[in-house]
């Protein structure tokens, strides 16, 4: 089902034209530039796959970062669906299992890649990224981006609240719109952007960088240049229980990117696992979409989130149970039930306390962890930090990794939050143009340190408190 | 804490260390132990390209490959490890001219003529072999259906499992920084964590053999080169059985895994260098060449490269035999990206060359001293 009200979004407006998809040989009305899963999800299609043991699989991240969507698209196996955009008369079907290789005969017409160059590569359009990228032309520095994603602004594209902090740092403006306007100013500052476009490896050349990448599943491009920023962000954390892989456990982004950035409306009723800030946005966003939530459980003893967005939620009637867990998600190919019981001291369930609700979506939002894989390809060293939510590239007060000239920003630096990513996304932009020589040293070792003072005092709230600590581990000095 | 003294010291923990550990112990021989400086099969033997063939140019190699073979199909029984299995998928060479089909006929000649069952095969069989490949250009195939691969992974596990249970120690990231040597004969190991005795030391450090070999004076020729790697995601099993190789088509050579997912490389090799490090040229030219010969794999993503050495000499034969010039001093290194085929029979022939002072197999074909004397042999078929 698609959203046709929503109080913040107008989707008539950003729906593009009507195509026609097939679905195992069933046309499926879907819209240009929206991706095959979310449109199969639209038409009530839960099960994009199954296992080689026969067990069905959906959506999950809705970001390209897991495998749970692949499917057969024109014959070819194993595609990102939930990345891949739909086009007018396109055959998706259902894998099983392992495929078997297409039926193709004929050998590839060999092209040179395209070829890119700039002074400074950006990997990842979201905040940090994007950020980076405006900084380091704003300094001198010529840049292109890219972003396996089919839209600019990361995860901000689905942020309908407003945020805090300065307004310099865009307090009170919607998630949503700060993605479009700092997209906007990035293409203004000439940054050469390309979407759908996957990077696949980091390699030294010469004195310089090179980012290989292949764009819309089948053309190879290379983006040669002297630094790189690595902004890639982080991915949905899974939680074991019972029927974790049902269709219907969806990560929180996944649920956002539905109806936040395609007007599809993620089910009926949800149970959110997880009152961290995230978990209870979403409640408040799934509201604001005309879904039932049935409740909020959290497995520590006190709510995670911001104090104002959980009394809101509250508020409105949504039961937050603390020392709560899932225990199982039920459902014959798809969730229809989920049960969740009171957790003892030692977090184990208590026997009795079970209550079953009747839902079609779980939403897990039970953490992130950096995606750092490019950087660990190009041999960045990585420790674990606990603080940081994973596994993370060690860097200095420039953001630039133990390698030199390859610069991180954002969540795959750490896991904090879209205005931090922002902040770091400038020093890695402004520190990857005085690395190439771009920028007039004065204007930019002033205005990074203003950056590291802006950081520093939004870290200095309680909340900020473990990303300090974690910082503390993860900087070289 | 480690032992102090040993009868036999092995340098290397990759497959070539592990397996002469093995067949010494099997003969009785006490008190053996390995030494590795990082872990079990970091060197060569986890980076290698699974394959074992018997189609070789010589009769040396397809000697010491049929017995090999013999040796893979029945050691993961003989350790009680049975998912140790060689599998025989066979080992199939496109071929593109006629110049080229000449050449595999001898081998194939030769081959048969020491009871390995390979054929020249046409295009269209090697197609019912393998459906998906391009024929366009084939002319014909040489096809064994005995040669095959194994998993590296738990070969090595499997060995290193019995060889704890046979009481042989292992000590892992401890290397030897060199060989001890008195009056001529050899006293022992100076490791990272200790120096150790022991009458007997055998050098399979592979790629780093030389390094050790050199603080003695002596110089056999094993120089480091690059090659690389790539493994896919994993596709239905099957659709691919056997090691296809292409000389062609820039020397590739791929196979599927046990997991279902495509294993491979192409001859593109850097070097002498001790820099292990993945390129994009290679990533790219494996993508062109594999996709020109099975062109659906042109949708198949790649998810892991990787480098490592294939540890030359100058004829691409290995270096193995009885250090003259120290006594109790072996080596057992330069495999020239074929160490872990042969393994059971260098193994085999090791062991006895210590224990008896001879073997039965054809080890005076890899003599170290035929550098030093002009005796190249010819090149081995150096693929996969």
């Amino acid at each position: 089902m698609r959203l046709e009200e929503h109080p913040v979004i107008d989707f008539s407006r950003k729906r593009g034209k009507k195509v026609t998809i097939y679905f195992e040989g069933k046309p499926i009305e879907a819209y240009e530039g929206e991706p095959i899963a979310e449109a199969l999800h639209a038409a009530g299609i839960r099960v994009l796959n199954y296992t080689a043991r026969g067990r069905p699989r959906g959506l999950f991240c809705a970001i390209g970062k897991c495998s749970s969507c692949l499917m057969k698209v024109n014959g070819i196996p194993n595609v990102r669906t939930c990345i891949t955009l739909v086009e007018d008369g396109m055959k998706v079907e259902r894998q099983h299992g392992l495929e078997p290789l297409p039926k193709d005969y004929r050998p590839p017409e060999w092209k040179d890649a395209e070829r890119v160059e700039a002074d400074v590569i950006v990997i990842g359009g979201g905040p940090a990224g994007l950020m980076a990228g405006i900084k380091a032309a704003e300094h001198g520095a010529t840049v292109a981006l890219l972003d396996e994603n089919p839209v600019l602004g990361g995860q901000l594209v689905k942020q309908t609240h407003k945020f805090f902090g300065k307004r310099e740092q865009f307090a009170g403006v919607r998630g949503i719109k700060i993605a479009e306007i700092i997209a906007e100013e990035a293409k203004n500052r000439g940054v050469d952007i390309h979407l759908e476009t996957s990077a696949v490896g980091i390699f030294p050349e010469g004195e310089g960088k090179l980012v290989t990448a292949v764009k819309k599943n089948k053309k190879l491009v290379e983006f040669h240049g002297k630094a790189v920023i690595v902004a890639t962000g982080a991915m949905e954390k899974m939680i074991p229980f019972e029927n974790n892989d049902l269709p219907g456990v969806y990560g929180a982004g996944a649920i956002q990117t539905l109806m936040n950035t395609y007007g599809i409306q993620p089910g009926k009723r949800v149970l959110i696992v997880g009152a961290g800030n995230v978990g209870v946005i979403l409640a408040y966003q799934l509201l604001q979409a005309g879904v039932k939530v049935v409740a909020v459980v959290e497995a520590m003893p006190k709510v995670g989130a911001y104090f104002v967005h959980a009394a809101k939620i509250r508020r409105l009637g949504i039961p937050i149970y603390t020392r709560h867990t899932i225990l199982r998600a039920e459902g014959k190919e798809k969730v229809e039930r989920a049960v969740i019981a009171q957790l003892d001291d030692k977090w184990k369930p208590i026997p009795g306390t079970e209550k079953t609700y009747d839902v079609d979506i779980v939403a897990l939002a039970v953490g992130l962890r950096p995606s750092i894989e490019l950087l660990h390809q190009a041999g960045a060293q990585a420790i674990f930090v606990r603080e940081l939510s994973g596994y993370v590239v060690r860097h200095d007060s420039r953001m630039e990794t133990t390698i030199r000239g390859i610069f991180v920003a954002g969540d795959s630096s750490g896991i904090e939050e879209a205005t931090t990513a922002m902040l770091e996304g400038k020093l890695a932009g402004i520190a990857a143009a005085l690395f190439v020589g771009k920028a007039n040293v004065k204007n930019a070792m002033e205005e990074m340190e203003k950056v590291r003072k802006d950081l520093d005092e939004f870290r200095s709230g309680p909340f900020g408190q473990r990303t300090k600590i974690g910082e503390e581990k993860v900087m070289i000095k | 804490m480690m032992k102090s003294k040993v009868d036999v010291a092995i340098i290397g923990g990759g497959i070539i260390g592990l397996y002469t550990a093995y067949e010494l112990a099997k003969r009785g021989v006490e008190n053996i132990a390995i030494y590795e400086k990082k872990y079990l099969g970091s060197g060569s033997t986890f980076r290698c390209g699974t394959g074992i063939r018997q189609q070789f140019g010589d009769e040396a190699n397809i000697t010491m490959m049929k017995h090999a073979v013999e040796k893979w199909s029945t050691l993961g029984e003989e350790i009680g490890f049975p998912e140790l299995k060689m599998s025989k998928t066979g080992y199939l060479f496109l071929l593109y001219d006629e110049k080229e089909v000449e050449q595999y006929r001898k081998n194939v000649a030769l081959q048969n003529s020491h009871g390995v069952p390979s054929e020249i095969i046409s295009a269209e069989e090697a197609r019912e072999i393998v459906p998906s490949l391009d024929i366009s250009e084939v002319i014909a195939a040489a096809w064994n259906p005995t040669d095959g691969k194994a998993d590296p992974f738990v070969a090595v596990h499997g060995l290193a499992t019995t060889l704890k249970n046979m009481g042989v120690v292992i000590n892992e990231y401890t290397e030897v920084k060199e060989i001890s040597v008195k009056d001529g004969a050899v006293e022992g190991v100076k490791t990272s964590k200790g120096d150790v005795k022991s009458d007997i030391v055998l050098n399979a450090a592979n790629a780093w053999a030389k390094i050790l070999n050199e603080k003695l004076g002596i110089s056999i020729p094993i120089e480091p080169y690059k090659h690389q790697g790539i493994a896919t995601e994993p596709i239905k099993k099957g659709e691919i059985k056997p090691m296809v190789v292409s000389f062609k088509h820039g020397g590739a050579y791929l196979t599927q895994e046990s997991n279902g997912g495509v294993i491979g490389g192409i001859a593109l090799k850097y070097g002498p260098t001790w820099d292990i490090t993945p390129t994009y040229e290679f990533m790219r030219e494996v993508s062109r060449n594999f996709s020109m010969i099975i062109p659906a794999l042109k949708h198949v993503a790649i998810i892991r490269q990787w480098g490592g050495y294939y540890a030359e000499t100058p004829d691409h034969n290995a270096a193995i035999g009885k250090i003259d010039e120290i006594d109790g001093y072996y080596l057992a290194a330069g495999f020239s990206g074929h160490g872990f085929m042969l393994a059971p029979s260098v193994a085999e022939g090791m062991a006895d060359l210590i224990i008896k002072g001879a073997s039965n197999l054809p080890l005076s074909f890899y003599d170290p001293y035929r550098f030093q004397r002009g005796e190249l042999r010819e090149q081995a078929i150096q693929m996969g």
